[in-house]
């Protein structure tokens, strides 16, 4: 069993202790998720240090690293050929990054839970069973398991929502878990009929490897996806448009762009702290992921020709998600909006299809991958407090918690993009590449990398406003002594969680290095793979 | 002193450019007990003589030592930060840190026993890095970073008093309009890289001898050139985006003086002048142009103002405005020049002024007085209580002014006559450029005037407490000796011998932009004795009016309204843009609300609905058909049932119905 199985599963093998352990012993649980997730945390670190940045990956899987390929069904299907479904998994510059970010956050996850009184056995085993999907999806290579890890994701979300949230929880739960499936269940319609496109080229049978899938060699001619020779349409729009389109849409619900996101707000208001955190930290980063891991990489044909129309949508995302979290007037209804807007500017990088912007989208992914996680987790720390989060109850909290609002300015601050935090390296390369696209002719032009920018101004806009309506001033609470009683500056837990996150996100700021060094061979190999099509 | 202590240039220029970032580190970690600022002070003063010693003098006039390093690589380009020292770069980090010494100085006793001390000296001395980094930077981007940095360490300084809720929307204020240009340098740079490949300041402008060229007559060019204007306007608040800085004015005196009047708001100019080899002949006339407008519009402003650092405010920016047009005449050494001479007069009439509004306060708060102690209205007879101050306050206003003998003078002539030689050489409308500066100048002479007799001559109002032993004196050495300081280097003697040439003076010696426009040797004769001649008659105007009360216009005088309320700009951005946005956002999240989850939610009860129609179909009609079959076989039965009743009679009759069915049936057949 290989290191990266070990991380996949490690967590499993906590939700079954878990699951065993008598519910006397109900206080060691949330020990056995910090145990298990810091080990994890620093399994993918350990990978992360031992990686070879000069391989690329993408679509060889000679480039992978940490690669374990099993057979896992094999099955006689007589006249239609064997169906080869195997156990691959491996990682590239693109998902390692990603993976180390999710153990992080996963681990900020379960700091976060420490207080759930509510049945922590079930709690803690599903937020388990959530990290073992999540560590697939980033480590899957076949499609089969890809889908299989993507699909196992929801569960545990649906009923974290639907159990631990807030009021209108069971709504929210639905919304999110039918939005989503929504898109998986159109996948797997694509994902089949890949299937019956490709083949191994060494044993002839059909395949669901996505490394296979990425070269056109292996395409049977005339088959439903392939690349040459298809006359394939679905009410005349060619086969592979159309399978680029639904796998897009699948992807582009998760992200979420504009006008899929209306389960995003949703979901976050209602769910716990600990499921937001994860939420905007991992689960929003496997929509970019999967554009540029399938999408762009299984139909890079496609994704020249289309990269206008997703440019277009990461800008209107970028503004109308700006520009809806500056109406918010509850709190993490407005960070789930900015959200959207700071995932905007991932898209855009991605369509831009230049070294820069690409690397500066997986930058803005991880970036906002902690940075949201401390945001909502800063948001949690209100609320526990006071059970509200409205933001016109709130005035001049600086002179009340003075280390919270240190913590909530500087989260601020680098959500907005200063310099020396992490986002700004991810938001200025994203519009810089954005801007180089048109010399590179890669088809974005310039007025989006500008309406682009102009995301980054009003992600200052709603900011400080915020941070001037809740946080200066006198003070003046809704709930008057009471909450001034109640409003304790952060604890020792608190801050252990949270200084990591802002530590990190200076750290990245300052060193970006540490994620182009690893992430820049596979990026360049991706545009290798789509410039042919352009 | 090529080598001052073995250090070469670039590493003293960073050495000055890290003292500081240490001394905020430090400070952030000792947290509330640092409250002597000494580790700013010390930092500060270390920063200032290796600036001296081991930068500005073996760099000063020699050739231009730089150094890099690989920050990270992005795809296949390698990001290269790095120290650029040549004249400019090493004269402005030279100046930023003699600007700041003062101010720290003179911070110590200023700030004295403020409850936030200890984030004062925290926030001044993040800001000192970022300024003195901004200066020595080589790559664009490394710029933009410092850039950036600097606009951060002024919000928190605006907002240093958080409680205060002007404060705090004047500094959200100011970052957001910093912002819009931000955006615009951002998009400047962008350009750059696209077009040249690389971001290095030595590289792209021929520093080492390797040049690329750049076709100046391209469309980009234009629109970088614009676009990096759109940055200094920000942060140089220009005319329309200097809305921020008067708002500014909400911070210590001691940030106002030495932030936004002294170093930060010339980061614009610098830029200008760092970036000039890529202005085309369009974007230097825009410069001019809005640099023209806000000498104009901010000396009108200035004059209907009644709170003493507004007026320095505007006084700033309308001096911006002359350095804009420097740089927009191509005499961007005449600009820097005026920089230099600027940075000290104005850091030393803020801090006068800070040293008049310390004493005010102390009075208001020992008479119990509800006034506002930086009101003008306020204020006279000041001289006779702080004389010092007056005279310091005096010998800035006379630079300000431009009048012989100080540094002022010097500087606003080079730009003036420049200016002139420069509308003489185009000809046609151009001229209207200098002539608008002259006119400025003497409205410059005249707002300044009106700040001096207001302060320090006439009666001071609030007399009766002073004669009642409340205590109103000079300010505390500790003030006193950085204003001499800052008032010595605003005479020329610092920056030539020559008291009429500014020609000679050595920073436009050194620095020379190579400006050829026809020299007009009357010019040189006429200009400066029209200035001197109009400040004199503006003064003795002001004089008549404020001294001798008597004051020609009405209260309610429209074009003094219209002065005081900032020509309405304020209002109409919060109209139209403030309103706008927050309108267009509240639009947008009905419209998501209703919309586009209106939408979801539809497709969700268009689900709901057509299960109910499916069901409606499965129960009545698939069912239904089930039901039906099922019913009729249920009557036959039924119907059927009648017949077995157990009755003899019954069946016979049946089988005769029977009988009689089968014979009628043979019948017919």
């Amino acid at each position: 069993m290989g290191v990266l199985s070990i991380l996949i599963f490690l967590p499993l093998v906590a939700t079954l202790l878990i699951l065993v352990l008598p519910l006397s012993a109900k206080a060691t649980f949330k020990y056995i998720a910090l145990g298990f997730t810091f080990l994890q945390f620093g399994l993918s670190l350990y990978l992360y240090g031992n990686f070879d940045a000069s391989l690329g990956g993408i679509h060889q899987l000679e480039a992978y690293q940490y690669v374990e390929q099993l057979a896992w069904i094999r099955m006689d299907l007589g006249a239609i050929g064997k169906l080869e479904i195997d156990y691959l998994v491996g990682v590239d510059g693109i998902s390692l990054p990603l993976i180390v970010l999710s153990t992080l956050v996963m681990l900020m996850g379960v700091g976060a839970s420490w207080n759930t009184e509510k049945s922590p056995k079930g709690y803690f085993a599903l937020l388990m069973v959530l990290n073992t999907a999540v560590m697939g999806i980033f480590s899957a290579l076949d499609f089969f398991l890809f889908y299989v890890f993507y699909e196992v994701m929801l569960l545990p979300l649906y009923f974290l929502i639907g159990i631990w949230g807030g009021e209108r929880r069971e709504y929210a739960a639905i919304k999110f878990f039918i939005y989503t499936l929504l898109g998986s269940v159109l996948m797997l319609l694509v994902i089949v009929g890949l299937y019956f496109s490709v083949i191994n080229p060494t044993t002839g049978a059909h395949t669901f490897n996505m490394l296979h899938m990425m070269n056109p060699a292996n395409y049977v001619d005339g088959s439903f996806f392939a690349y040459i020779a298809n006359y394939h349409e679905v009410f005349g729009i060619p086969a592979r448009l159309i399978g680029f389109i639904v796998l897009f849409f699948a992807f582009a619900i998760k992200v979420p762009i504009v006008p899929l996101h209306t389960w995003l707000p949703d979901a976050h208001v209602e769910a716990p702290t600990p499921v937001s955190i994860i939420l905007a930290g991992i689960l929003l980063k496997i929509g970019g992921y999967g554009i540029i891991r399938v999408c762009y990489s299984i139909f890079p044909d496609i994704a020249a020709a289309t990269n206008w129309w997703l440019a277009l949508i990461g800008v209107v995302s970028i503004l109308y998600g700006a520009l809806n979290a500056l109406a918010q007037k509850d709190l993490k209804r407005m960070i789930a909006y900015s959200s959207v807007s700071h995932m905007g500017f991932v898209l855009l990088g991605i369509a831009s299809l230049t070294a820069e912007g690409i690397s500066g989208a997986m930058f803005q992914m991880i970036s906002h991958g902690f940075l949201s996680a401390a945001l909502f987790f800063l948001v949690g720390v209100l609320y526990d407090r006071v059970h509200d989060r409205y933001i016109y109850n709130f005035r001049g909290l600086a002179s009340l918690t003075p280390k919270y609002t240190a913590y909530v300015a500087i989260a601020f601050f680098a959500s907005l993009g200063l310099p020396g935090f992490s986002a700004f390296i991810g938001e200025a390369f994203v519009i810089i590449g954005a801007f180089n696209a048109e010399s590179m002719a890669t088809g974005v032009p310039r007025w989006m990398a500008i309406g682009g920018s102009l995301g980054i101004l009003l992600s200052a806009v709603y900011l400080l406003w915020t941070l001037q309506r809740m946080f200066f001033g006198q003070v003046r609470l809704k709930g008057g002594l009471a909450w001034q009683e109640a409003l304790t500056d952060l604890n020792t837990r608190e801050q252990l969680i949270l200084f990591p996150a802002l530590a990190l996100a200076l750290l990245l700021g300052i060193m970006p290095s540490l994620i182009f060094g690893n992430l820049n061979a596979s990026v360049l190999q991706l545009i290798d793979l789509i410039n042919p099509y352009l | 002193m090529n080598t001052f202590l073995h250090i070469s240039p670039v590493t003293a220029s960073i050495l000055v450019t890290l003292l500081p970032l240490f001394a905020c580190l430090a400070q952030a970690l000792i947290g509330k007990k640092s409250i002597s600022g000494n580790i700013a002070l010390v930092a500060i003063i270390a920063s200032t003589g290796i600036s001296l010693f081991g930068v500005f003098l073996p760099i000063w006039n020699e050739t231009t030592t730089l150094q890099k390093w690989a920050w990270f690589t992005i795809g296949e380009y390698t990001l290269e930060v790095g120290i650029l020292l040549n004249n400019l770069t090493a004269l402005m980090q030279l100046l930023v840190c003699i600007i700041s010494l003062p101010v720290h100085i003179y911070s110590r006793a200023y700030m004295k026993s403020d409850e936030g001390i200890h984030r004062y000296w925290m926030y001044l001395s993040l800001f000192c890095f970022a300024m003195l980094g901004l200066t020595v930077s080589l790559n664009l981007l490394q710029l933009y970073i410092f850039w950036e940095l600097v606009g951060f360490a002024s919000y928190l300084l605006i907002g240093f008093w958080f409680t205060k809720e002007t404060a705090v929307q004047a500094n959200k204020k100011a970052f957001l309009v910093n912002r819009i240009g931000d955006i615009g340098f951002l998009i400047g740079i962008a350009l750059v890289y696209a077009h040249c490949g690389t971001l290095d300041l030595s590289v792209l402008f021929n520093q080492t001898g390797t040049q690329i060229a750049i076709d100046k007559n391209a469309t980009w060019v234009t629109f970088a050139g614009l676009a990096f204007f759109l940055g200094a306007m920000a942060k140089s608040a220009q005319f329309p985006l200097h809305v921020w800085l008067p708002d500014a004015m909400e911070g210590p005196t001691s940030v106002s003086s030495l932030i936004h009047a002294a170093t930060m708001v010339a980061a614009g100019i610098f830029l200008l002048c760092t970036v000039f080899p890529l202005f085309n002949d369009t974007v230097l006339l825009v410069v001019c142009i809005i640099g023209t407008l806000t000498a104009l519009s901010a000396a009108i402003f200035a004059l209907g103002q009644h709170d003493i650092k507004k007026i320095l405010a505007f006084s700033t920016i309308s001096q911006l405005g002359f350095m804009m047009v420097g740089v927009g005449i191509g005499a961007w050494d005449a600009a820097m020049f005026h920089l230099t001479t600027h940075a000290f007069f104005k850091c030393l009439l803020f801090l006068c002024a800070g040293a008049v509004i310390h004493e005010m306060t102390h009075l208001k708060a020992k008479a119990k007085l509800d006034i506002d102690p930086q009101d003008l209205r306020h204020l006279g007879g000041l001289r006779h209580f702080m004389p010092k101050t007056f005279i310091c306050m005096v010998v800035a206003s006379l630079s300000l002014a431009g009048f012989p003998f100080t540094s002022g003078y010097l500087s606003k002539d080079s730009i003036v006559i420049t200016a002139y030689e420069w509308a003489n050489h185009l000809r046609g409308v151009y001229v209207l450029i200098p002539i608008l500066l002259t006119i400025v100048s003497l409205l410059t002479a005249f707002y300044i005037g009106r700040l001096i007799f207001k302060t320090f001559f006439g009666d001071f109002k609030y007399r009766s407490y002073i004669d009642e032993g409340i205590i109103f004196h000079e300010a505390p050495s500790l003030m006193l000796v950085p204003m001499f300081f800052l008032a010595a280097g605003s005479l020329f003697p610092l920056f030539g011998i020559s008291l009429t040439d500014y020609h000679s003076a050595w920073i436009m010696l050194t620095l020379d932009a190579g400006t050829n426009y026809p020299i007009l040797a009357q010019a040189h004769l006429f200009i400066p004795i029209l200035l001197t001649g109009g400040a004199i008659l503006s003064w003795f105007m002001g004089w008549r009016w404020y001294v001798k009360q008597k004051y020609p216009l009405s209260e309610n005088n429209r074009f003094v309204h219209f002065a005081y309320k900032q020509g309405y700009l304020n209002e109409f951005n919060e109209h139209i843009f403030v309103r706008g946005t927050t309108g267009l956002s509240r639009i947008l999240y009905t419209f998501d609300r209703y919309v586009v989850d209106g939408f979801t939610k539809f497709f969700s009860w268009l689900v709901r609905q057509l299960s109910v129609v499916a069901y409606w179909f499965d129960k009545h009609i698939v069912d239904g058909i089930v039901n039906l079959l099922a019913g009729t076989m249920y009557y036959i039965g039924h119907l059927v049932r009648h017949v077995q009743n157990g009755q003899l009679q019954t069946y016979l009759g049946f089988a005769l119905t029977i009988v009689v069915l089968g014979l009628l049936y043979l019948i017919i057949k």
